[in-house]
């Protein structure tokens, strides 16, 4: 009978020590979220929105954008000046700073990280157009640098990596990427592309020091060395992510340009100080919801975004934080971002692309007010056409014809089409992921088609296996969002221009020869009333041929507790906690008083 | 003795090679051609056919299943297609998350479960042995998803008895196991009551139980000197033979409480068609199993002197 | 013989008032299910009937979900699907266990090494990874998540099967009907199988109450039924509302009703083996 005594000791122990784990010392860390498992470091490999705002901490580009500027602009990061670019628009100059070192690693003789130069950038490039690296990101560059396409050509005929790196391809020389000197690098592009600026700030363009590639081999996606301000201390999957400053960072600044209104909300308390101010990012990997928000409740989280299930817990109908959260030092943020969330059809299919009238009707017919309300709080705004509110050429005075919800008028076209009530149409397939919200979407949406005699099967999969049937045209209806990489309206233009078609990223398979054409003169214009003028005939084109239902643009909101100050939103960077700075002594009166 | 383990150890070799040609047969062969997914959305035939006979994908079946088991001997379960780290490192890492889990789970499990199974029998149709087996029905009837996500509503966010979800190596992490434990305890102690109950019955109608009650022992008596050392055999049999569970059982607790083990694992490359993931996890799972039962079947040689070691 | 030897147990049985309750509400569950199919009941479960996230009450019975849909309506169609995925599973599962036991326990030598050393082998193999392996390389759906199922849980069966048909094999009938000429399959199938049935039926409700349990997991993995409200769906659904929301009723909807269904298939599984497997039972 001891042992079952035992069991009772042992029980009333798990109870007793149930309660919330004390709170270590905090001091000057920042206590992120991520909501998923991120992939790896290596910039060339970087998909997702958490990857690439994991690696903005430690890999750094030429190009960055300005932290408060709107509209949208870049400034210099590892270059020490906005590029010289030539009066064709084509040839760009780029100076390097001098004296930034890599970070101290095991893969430098001595382990000490020697200085940045030209043919570092160089290489990164090289690697990134190498075809045996796999990167996701060619299509940055594809076409748009002389002779860069050629070394990608080359590189399919050499042994697969990391056996052989093969020097004498890298040593070559590519005519439209040169380093001039240590600091000088000379881009010839094929085309003036008024917005090669961005792709110089996009993380597949960071600079990666050549030794820790040959060093780590199949590893260096998960030891990254670079020129940023945090480096990587600890990574346990599907648990923490821990970065510390790096001590070699001394060429970041926080901005001194903002307007009056910046300066009120004491953005500018900081202005030309020596960046970072937080010495240690935490980041909890929550899958799960509900834990992130009752952590960041708690306080064991500084920022959080609002569960769509929370969000009457935390902001009222007139869309300010409640009482309860604002009393214990929680701001609301609210940030519109620059993407679109579409449904697409697949033109290769015999009933969805033969039958314009259909997809206009399908169009009418879908609610996408009701689903803003159901699956984004209202937080969205019907779109109208692929450009979202922020970039140039957005009219919010253009009414797309079918992007209004009108049962109605949706049945009459069908009827007209000859699909009376959805006679003689075969079910279709809508496309989705296995999660609960997208099912949930995916469900709404096949409510509003059968209103209209369509009748929709749902079906769900992983991502990858989403990404292959895109790939291989094996979709009739899918859910998609794409978010900008670039604050240039041809990033969301291009998705519809023929040649981009699977497996390229238009997905729909959509061919419209006047848009095209449209397409090829915007993507090399500099943004003018022409410009507007060719962007506002495609935006017609489309709402006519209806590739796309245009379901709505995205409105972020996040909550902040006030010991973090210097935060601003950004769409294209996600919590860039270089700029951030803690005040950890309000942080530890704040959690541990009354409230706390 | 020993030849009895030699001879036992060779019967497993069969085995071994029976779940990894089924292993190798579902991933390899029914699972369709990896390269595609290697290589992403711009391979060209080209490059799909260069990568195949590069990996040996263009050999004969039985060629790449030698190859696939010169692997496994090594070791060798090869990268994540997700995130690229080798797989045995990742089982190295998420080990000792799962046991920490399971293995206070296990133990406290099996000792709740013999002695409830106990009072059950001393008291065979009696109150108490009624309602124990109608709850440990009760509770078998109950899916372990509604059990996990009913108590953590309940008990950590309602009632804020325990942390939601989280998890610290070592002691610190205590508070965060507290709830997984109890759910897996719900889940799977009525299965095991019933299991228990049945030996101890079958073991307290034996003759040499009834000759020591003529005698006038007690029913505890009799159950501590006899009858709990002759079930003992069927009990560790047992016990032996759900250690496995300790790996996989948790599949959904991990997932659920954020404990970043082999069951969490599993179903994050679930979620992202990682089989390589899946198909290490399964092979390890079924060596175990195996493991246990190899150790189980010694013990019962070992300490019941009526198996014959033929 | 065998009939007077069975019919006692099975009038016992039919005596369990518990049992018998059981058994109607297993039959209510079979009634609910095939009228989900024909679309006698709740044939609305697709359409808005209401407000998202309506409480229970007189205008609906068990409120509604994220999209305004009965919950009462989708629970009866998750009836449906978890009695379908039971009966198919089973339905595979059962004749390759009977078929396997059969050959191993009569057959023996060569025969009942290679069944032992395949149950063995699959019996090996963790059964959740394997049928998660299994649904995913099948595709998802309906059928091969009963696929997977049915073709991973046959073990039990065979392995009960086998040692009860190598007692058999030395009872006098059948030595009887060898001796008389009788060939193996017709001994087999005719002699041999209707005296190990009970133990198949007990075999065939735990597999039931497996495969139900199974389904609703693999749903929850997002492997499972596809575009239907099964059990698995539901609480999935609910899981995020439940805490976000306190919207509880589909939670309780989907889990009373799997629970009330295995409780039943549990009780009536220990009334069984109570009648017509005394030894196994207490």
């Amino acid at each position: 009978m001891r042992r079952i005594r035992r069991v009772h000791v042992l029980a009333a122990g798990a109870l007793l020590l149930s309660c919330t784990p004390s709170r270590k010392d905090l001091g000057n860390t920042y206590r992120g979220v991520l909501i998923t498992n991120i992939k790896n470091f290596d910039p060339a490999l970087v998909q997702d929105q958490y990857s690439s705002m994991c690696q903005f901490q430690i890999y750094e580009t030429l190009m960055e954008y300005k932290y408060l500027a709107r509209p949208y602009d870049v400034q210099p990061c590892l270059a020490a000046a906005a590029p010289e670019v030539s009066d064709s628009g084509k040839v760009y100059l780029i100076r390097m700073k001098k004296g930034v070192e890599f970070a101290d690693d095991a893969c430098f003789p001595g382990g000490k990280g020697r200085e940045v130069k030209a043919s570092d950038f160089i290489y990164s490039i090289k690697r990134l157009c190498d075809v045996r690296t796999k990167t996701t990101g060619w299509w940055i560059l594809d076409g748009k640098v002389v002779g860069l396409d050629a070394f990608r050509k080359a590189s399919e005929s050499l042994p697969p990596l990391p056996e052989q790196i093969h020097p004498a391809l890298y040593d070559g020389e590519v005519a439209g990427l040169r380093a001039l000197d240590d600091s000088t690098v000379r881009i010839e592009l094929t085309k003036p592309y008024p917005y090669f600026k961005y792709i110089l700030a996009m993380p597949y363009c960071a600079v990666v020091p050549r030794e820790a590639v040959e060093h780590y081999g199949e590893d260096f996606l998960n030891h990254p060395v670079g020129t940023g301000p945090y480096l990587l201390k600890e990574w346990r999957r599907g648990l923490r992510l821990v970065f510390e400053r790096n001590p070699k960072y001394h060429h970041g600044f926080y901005p001194s340009e903002g307007t009056a209104e910046d300066s009120a909300e004491g953005l500018l308390a900081d202005s030309g100080k020596a960046l970072p101010f937080i010495d240690r990012i935490e980041y909890g990997i929550y899958e799960e919801y509900q834990p992130m928000w009752l952590n960041f409740l708690r306080g064991n989280l500084d920022r959080s975004p609002i569960p769509k299930d929370n969000y009457g817990q935390a902001v009222t109908p007139d869309k300010s934080v409640r009482g309860d959260m604002a009393a214990k030092g929680i701001r609301l943020f609210r940030q519109k971002d620059l993407d679109l969330v579409y449904t697409c059809f697949n033109f290769e299919d015999p009933f969805l692309g033969k039958h314009k009238r259909l997809r206009q009707a399908m169009s009418l017919a879908f609610d996408a007010d009701h689903a803003i309300d159901l699956f984004y709080n209202g937080r969205g705004v019907r779109a109208q056409s692929p450009i979202p509110p922020g970039l140039f050429g957005y009219d919010s005075t253009y009414r797309n014809p079918f992007a209004r919800f009108d049962v109605e008028a949706a049945k009459a076209l069908m009827a007209r089409e000859g699909f009376p009530g959805g006679k003689g149409l075969p079910e279709f397939e809508y496309l989705t992921i296995a999660s609960s919200d997208s099912r949930q979407m995916a469900e709404h949406f096949a409510q509003c088609m059968a209103r209209i005699g369509v009748r929709i099967k749902v079906a769900t999969c992983t991502w990858p296996e989403y990404l292959s049937r895109l790939k291989q045209r094996k979709i009739q209806i899918i859910g998609a969002a794409w978010g900008a990489d670039y604050p240039d309206p041809e990033n969301f233009l291009q998705l519809l221009y023929g040649p981009n078609e699977s497996p390229g990223e238009n997905n729909a398979n959509y061919k419209n020869a006047e848009y095209d054409s449209l397409y090829l003169e915007m993507a090399v214009m500099q943004d003018s009333p022409e410009r507007k003028a060719k962007i506002r005939r495609m935006q017609e084109i489309v709402a006519e041929d209806c590739p796309w239902i245009f379901d709505l643009h995205r409105l972020r909101e996040l909550l902040i507790y006030k010991w973090v100050s210097d935060h601003r939103s950004h769409a294209v960077l996600d919590a860039p906690v270089k700029y951030y700075r803690i005040d950890a002594a309000m942080r530890r009166s704040l959690l541990e008083g009354p409230g706390g | 003795m020993i030849h009895f383990i030699l001879r036992r150890l060779l019967y497993t070799i069969p085995i071994l090679l029976g779940i990894s040609l089924i292993v190798f047969l579902l991933f390899h062969v029914a699972g369709g051609n990896p390269v595609y997914r290697m290589l992403g959305k711009n391979a060209g035939p080209e490059e799909i056919l260069r990568l195949t006979h590069q990996l040996g994908l263009d050999r004969p079946l039985w060629v790449q299943y030698l190859h696939y088991l010169g692997d496994l001997l090594r070791l060798d379960f090869g990268r994540s297609w997700e995130t690229k780290q080798r797989i045995s490192e990742m089982l190295a890492d998420g080990l000792g998350p799962s046991l920490c889990l399971a293995l206070p789970a296990f133990v406290l499990t099996s000792l709740l479960a013999v002695a409830v199974a106990m009072v059950s029998a001393l008291s065979k149709g009696k109150a108490p042995d009624r309602l124990l087996v109608v709850g440990s029905v009760l509770g078998m009837s109950i899916s372990i998803l509604a059990l996990i996500i009913g108590a953590q509503y309940l008990l950590a966010y309602r009632f804020d008895l325990f942390p939601i979800s989280g998890f610290e190596l070592g002691w610190r992490g205590l508070p965060y196991l507290a709830l997984p434990v109890l759910i897996w305890i719900a889940n799977q102690v009525g299965g095991d009551v019933r299991y228990y109950r049945s030996v101890l019955l079958e073991e307290i109608g034996r003759d040499y139980v009834v000759t020591a009650r003529a005698k006038g022992l007690s029913r505890g008596q009799a159950m501590r000197s006899h009858v709990l050392r002759n079930a003992m055999i069927p009990i560790v049999t047992r016990l032996v033979m759900e250690i496995p569970l300790l790996f996989t059982g948790s599949l959904l607790l991990e997932n659920f409480f954020g404990i970043p083990g082999l069951g969490n694992m599993s179903i994050n490359a679930l979620n992202a068609s990682d089989f390589p993931v899946i198909e290490a996890v399964t092979l390890f799972g079924s060596v175990l199993y195996i493991l246990a039962n190899l150790i189980g079947d010694v013990l019962y040689a070992v300490f019941d002197p009526r198996v014959k070691l033929s | 013989m065998t009939g007077a030897v069975r019919s006692r147990p099975w009038r016992k049985l039919l005596r369990d008032k518990l049992a018998f309750a059981a058994l109607a509400v297993i039959l209510l569950y079979a009634v609910v299910g095939l009228l989900a199919l024909f679309h006698l009941a709740a044939p609305h479960y697709r359409d808005s009937v209401g407000p998202p996230y309506s409480p229970p009450g007189t205008a609906y019975l068990l409120g509604t979900d994220v999209l305004g849909r009965s919950v009462l309506e989708r629970v009866v169609q998750g009836t449906r699907i978890a009695l379908a995925v039971g009966f198919v599973s089973t339905g595979i599962a059962i004749p390759i266990g009977v078929l396997f036991g059969l050959m191993a326990g009569y057959f023996r030598k060569r025969v009942d090494d290679f069944v032992v050393w395949f149950y063995t082998t699959v019996d090996s193999i963790p059964y959740i990874l394997l049928v998660l392996a299994l649904a995913l390389i099948l595709g998802k759906g309906l059928v091969s998540v009963c696929i997977a199922i049915g073709i991973t849980s046959w073990v039990g069966a065979c392995r009960v099967v086998r040692g009860e048909v190598i007692k058999q094999k030395e009872l006098d009938y059948v030595q009887a009907a060898r001796a008389i000429g009788a060939r193996s399959p017709r001994i087999l199938f005719l002699h041999i199988l209707p005296n190990v049935m009970h133990l198949v039926l007990i075999q065939a409700s735990l597999i039931f109450v497996e495969a139900v349990k199974s389904e609703v997991i693999l749903s929850y993995l997002g492997v499972g039924v596809q575009g239907e409200p099964s059990w698995g769906v539901m609480i999935d659904d609910a899981r995020i509302e439940l805490i976000g929301r306190g919207a509880w009723w589909q939670f309780a909807a989907a889990t009373g009703a799997m629970f009330a269904l295995l409780l039943a298939f549990n009780v009536f599984n220990d009334a069984l083996r109570d009648a017509l497997d005394p030894k196994s039972a207490d």
